[in-house]
């Protein structure tokens, strides 16, 4: 029998018989169809949490950082700078890094300087200390521009007492750097490496395939690719510890020496290289108030 | 048909909870967020109230986790439901808002295979393929034992040095190790992937004692190599994502610490000739040996079951 359920609302007195209409109708005319649907899940399109705290969504991030290069081979670069990023959602952000660094020298350059020559010889294939030296370069700036995506986002409690929330993301775009060798002229002397001097064409000077006392030409501005992968740690609602790992991939001769062994140093021993960082930061997320999902 | 008794039922509820106010809604107000998962549902609006939830197949951790989640969504059903009878009253207090553990280790083995390279070594490269067997006592603190076999690989300075300062670098590679480990969890958490799928995973530390051995590579090759059985101290921090009952995926660092032997500079014809001489007048240097770590774990029994209340 089907029973209609308006003449059993008529006899409950003290409802609201629009809310109960209304619930009725909702209500009863699903179950002719619900035996086929029985076991259709009511939250298949429903988002995996609710009344999420969106940390990131439509806020800027300002972050000042610190950063480090990892596993350099010659020179550790090492700076602070800035990060400014916006959160156009709580998955995609687009933003810029700039970093200002020093350079220290690395363990594998403190072996090798002791032992070589005090002074200039141009009759042995080795360089002197200042001819390895003064062909290093350094990274004063560097930087990037990138999109971010944040597809993970979660929360960790530590030892079971600190509840925090926390994101994963990932970054791609452009990279910049701004390259500085110091090569004095007394060491970098020769004018014409790998080629002949002619300008006096009556006695032309050969190259003296010497690669130790050339320009380094590892200086300058590039320009390359950026890479880099991270997690904001969110210590309360607008500050976040920012971990990342960053790549900037672009033009380079670190050593400012001959790497394809044609005796001199021109552009092609600049290759592209990887200079991966280490960065660490403190997030602050403008606004700061949060919203959540519904 | 048959269901519409019950459809009034449910009407009359809805109604009623339209009349008595919305207390409960008001209760979701506060800073606890509420996880759906869309695998389990609880049935269409018009069914009976009370939840059937099928017993998840076995070894199935994400069939697990959305069986405690539809438990949750039971609760959450059953406040809109008792509502109208007046004289019990489900709070939100009521409902388990931190719902049990979906991986428990106490008691279980976990034997980890695991690919492994080198982080801090710009002259060589390790790889090593090796394995890890721990015995958790508890559900975060294990006992175990590891074993790595590495194979080498020499990186571009190798080259530029001797080619461009005319140097050759002095290079220990690496043959095998093995260590007593312990690990300790003290870090867990979730996360959702894309807004929809979510992912248990915790942080493990681990420290340990153990044996390398390392070996000479010659600078010079008519010199033999020699090599060395040295103390190992390791300590390193992993990371571990649930996947299933019986399986979960794991990456960590870990920084192997020794007192490794050189060749000694000094090595011709009349000194430091023989690998006995020469590991006799050995440089000693301290050595942290920061290797990334990839890993499967599969854990034995490939189940298990919970003996406490949620």
């Amino acid at each position: 029998m089907h029973s209609s359920p308006l003449l059993r609302l008529t006899r409950l007195g003290g409802l609201s018989l629009a809310s109960a209409i209304a619930g009725t109708i909702a209500l009863a005319a699903a179950p002719s169809d619900a035996a086929a649907e029985r076991r259709t899940s009511g939250l298949e399109d429903q988002p995996a949490v609710r009344h999420r705290m969106l940390l990131v969504a439509k806020r800027f991030e300002l972050t000042p950082m610190f950063e480090s290069t990892i596993n350099a081979d010659f020179r550790h670069i090492v700076g602070g700078g800035l990060k400014l990023e916006y959160h156009l959602s709580d998955m995609l952000s687009f933003g810029a890094v700039g970093v200002f660094s020093t350079s220290l020298d690395t363990g594998l350059v403190g072996k090798i300087s002791p032992t070589l020559e005090d002074s200039v010889d141009d009759m042995t294939r080795e360089p002197s200390d200042d001819e390895f030296l003064q062909h290093l370069n350094e990274m004063p700036l560097h930087g990037a521009a990138y999109v971010s995506l944040t597809p993970w986002y979660g929360k960790l409690a530590a030892f079971g007492k600190a509840f925090v929330n926390f994101d994963f993301y990932f970054q791609a775009g452009v990279s910049f750097a701004s390259l500085k060798s110091n090569c004095d002229s007394s060491i970098c002397d020769d004018d014409h490496p790998g080629t002949v001097d002619d300008t006096d064409p009556d006695n032309p000077i050969q190259p003296d395939l010497n690669p130790n006392n050339d320009p380094p030409l590892n200086d300058g501005s590039r320009v390359g690719l950026y890479l880099g992968g991270g997690i904001h740690v969110f210590l309360n609602e607008f500050l976040a510890l920012d971990l990342t790992v960053r790549d900037y991939a672009f033009s380079d001769n670190p050593s400012g020496a001959d790497f394809d062994a044609n005796l001199y140093v021109d552009d092609n021993d600049s290759r592209f290289m990887h200079h991966l960082f280490m960065g660490a930061g403190l997030s602050i997320m403008l606004p700061t108030k949060v919203k959540r999902t519904p | 048909m048959r269901r519409t008794p019950q459809a009034l039922i449910i009407a009359l509820a809805a109604g009623a909870a339209s009349l008595l106010g919305t207390q409960a809604s008001f209760a979701q107000d506060g800073d606890d967020e509420i996880e759906v998962d869309p695998e389990e549902g609880t049935g269409e609006g018009g069914e009976e109230p009370e939840i059937e939830i099928e017993e998840p197949p076995e070894g199935d951790l994400e069939a697990d986790t959305a069986s405690l989640e539809a438990e949750s969504s039971a609760a959450d059903e059953a406040v809109k439901v008792d509502a109208k009878v007046g004289d019990y009253k489900v709070s939100w207090q009521d409902i388990v808002t931190v719902i049990r553990k979906p991986f428990l280790k106490i008691r279980r083995w976990d034997l980890m295979p695991m690919l492994a390279t080198t982080m801090n070594d710009n002259m060589v490269r390790h790889v090593s393929a090796g394995a890890q067997l721990s015995y958790y006592l508890t559900d975060v603190l294990s006992v175990g034992v590891e074993g790595q076999y590495y194979s080498k690989s020499f990186r571009e300075p190798f080259d530029l040095v001797a080619r461009q300062a005319r140097r050759l670098p002095t290079i220990n590679q690496y043959n095998f190790s093995g260590a007593l480990n312990f690990h300790y969890v003290p870090v867990y958490g979730k996360f959702a992937i894309l807004d929809k799928n979510i992912v248990t995973w915790e942080t493990y530390f681990t420290a340990g004692l153990g044996i390398t051995q390392s070996e000479v590579v010659p600078r010079d090759p008519r010199f033999p190599g020699f090599t060395n059985l040295l103390i190992t101290p390791n300590v390193g921090a992993s990371m571990r994502f649930f996947l299933f009952k019986w399986m979960t995926v794991n990456v960590g660092i870990r920084d192997y610490l020794f007192v490794d032997k050189f060749e000694p500079v000094n090595r011709d014809a009349m000194t430091n000739a023989t690998a006995e001489d020469a590991k006799e007048n050995a440089d000693s240097a301290f050595i942290n040996n920061v290797m990334f770590q990839l890993g499967i774990s599969f854990w034995l029994p490939p189940t298990f079951e919970y003996t406490t209340f949620r």
